[in-house]
């Protein structure tokens, strides 16, 4: 039987019609909102070792061993529900080992004193439904280690433009901590450590300390091989911003404990160029100044080179320039004036340069179209730290970058 | 060394003043892990350490002055 060429057209539009009226109720049914499902998990472990040392320990009033090796493996979980949300957990485990610690009670009972620290961070973004342009944000963090234990969060918002030139973003965090001994290892009763000569008298009335921290980001697209990046801030602490175990030296031949302010004011800015050169370079340069109520004013610098030495394989050389003049506050071993407000031996807060230079080698692992869980990234890093006062460290980091896709079985299945 | 707001401002009238629409197949560079803004996890320790050795520590990650070895 031939059909005419009339019908012909008429059947083919209609089969037409209903295959696309079919497809388009199966999208509407499934994906009101234009929703994807998408099972997919970043696994990120992280190990990073510290190793210093220098000769101006703040518990011996700033003239002592600094001797310190850190050691940190952590795990990122980093979960996408669907094409507009994922959540994510960061958690790890510190172990210092700190030789100036020991100097708190000078009881030598081991060649240096070790210290845990646990955290764990669940966190949780969206793009809003109605507008994809905005992500909400949120997370809770929680940590503690012998004379520490800090509970916080944060919440955020980020706006990108439509056409993806510039993004603005506003974070607020909050940290409430707690500053007594006793909080890991179950010592009772909680209490602040001072070190074991200055124990006859109870030095601060205050053991919590609060952060408040608004960070705001401004990054703008300047071209295809640019792009520029702006962070004003702010922070304030309040509560016990002195470390109670911290000793200090006056030019009278006594001792006390570190004495701060219990209010202190933060002001960082910075400022960042990202741009491709000669298509195998990436040229990242980055400048913030930072200046608070103690009266410490900061530059920092840093240079990162990237070379693409092929598809897979790139080296980062880094070198980073911190420059800082110190506070009021701070004074050298026994040269602290007794008639002073506040005062502190601790080097952090002294005029100094640092220097630190490193590079980076990160390999992109060729995932298998087939395979569900695969390595994704290798990441090595490894560099030199030195303060102008001679303190000095090595810093070690690798990072395994996992991932675990389902999507492909789950849409199929829908 | 002070801070030149004159300078900062210039520099961002003279990137924000050549700021051109890049569509979506000219992303490729942009892309690109090495020029993503945001801080890495591998940054993380080196960032920690600024923190206990340096005074401009900010306020982040509740632990800005002390309270564990790192002395």
């Amino acid at each position: 039987m031939q059909l005419s060429r009339k019908m012909k057209k008429k059947y083919i539009c209609f089969g037409l019609f209903t295959t696309s009226f079919l497809y388009g109720v199966s999208q509407v049914t499934l994906n009101p909102y234009g929703i994807k499902r998408i099972s997919k998990s970043n696994i990120e472990f992280v190990y990073s070792q510290y190793i210093g040392n220098g000769d101006h320990s703040a518990i011996t009033g700033g003239l002592g061993t600094e001797k310190l090796i850190v050691y940190e493996p952590e795990v990122i979980i980093n979960r996408q529900i669907d094409s507009l949300s994922s959540y994510w957990v960061d958690a790890g485990i510190d172990v210092i080992t700190s030789a100036s610690m020991d100097n708190i009670d000078f009881v030598m009972s081991s060649a240096s004193r070790i210290s845990k620290r646990g955290y764990i961070m669940p966190g949780y973004n969206t793009k809003l439904k109605k507008n994809q342009n905005i992500i909400i944000g949120g997370n809770g963090y929680f940590s503690i280690e012998s004379a520490y234990r800090s509970l916080g969060g944060a919440l955020s918002i980020d706006y990108v433009s439509k056409d993806k030139s510039s993004e603005l973003s506003a974070e607020f965090q909050a940290f409430f901590d707690d500053l007594r001994w006793g909080l890991l290892n179950g010592e009772r009763p909680l209490r602040l450590v001072y070190p074991a000569e200055l124990r006859y008298k109870e030095w601060f009335s205050n053991y919590k300390r609060n952060s408040y921290n608004l960070s705001l980001s401004f990054t703008r697209t300047i071209n295809e091989k640019m792009i520029l990046a702006f962070f004003p801030g702010i922070s304030y602490q309040q509560g016990l911003l002195s470390t109670p175990y911290h000793r200090v030296y006056f030019t009278d031949s006594t001792e006390r404990v570190e004495k701060l302010p219990d209010k202190r004011w933060l002001i960082p800015l910075g400022i960042q160029l990202n741009s491709f050169v000669l298509d195998r370079y990436i040229l990242s340069l980055y400048y913030r100044f930072y200046h608070d109520n103690f009266g410490i004013t900061a530059h920092t610098m840093e240079v990162d080179l990237t070379a693409k030495i092929s598809s897979r394989f790139s080296l980062t050389p880094t070198f980073r320039f911190y420059t800082q003049k110190g506070s009021a506050y701070f004074k050298p071993y026994f040269e602290l004036d007794p008639d002073q407000p506040f005062y502190t031996s601790n080097y952090a807060f002294s005029s100094f340069n640092s220097y630190e230079t490193g590079i980076d080698a990160r390999l992109a692992v060729l995932a298998k179209q087939k395979s569900k869980l695969y390595f994704d990234t290798i990441w090595f890093r490894y560099s030199y730290y030195k303060r102008t006062d001679g303190l000095y460290g090595h810093i070690l980091t690798l990072v395994l970058d996992l991932v675990s896709d389902n999507s492909n079985k789950i849409n199929k299945k829908i | 060394m002070r801070l030149n707001w004159r300078i900062l401002i210039a520099i961002a009238l003279l990137s924000f003043g050549s700021c051109r629409t890049v569509k979506p197949y000219q992303r490729a560079y942009l892309n690109d892990n090495a020029m993503q803004i945001n801080k890495k996890n591998i940054d993380k320790l080196s960032q920690d350490m600024h923190s206990y050795k340096e005074g401009a520590s900010g306020g982040g990650r509740g632990k800005s002055s002390g309270g564990c070895g790192c002395n």
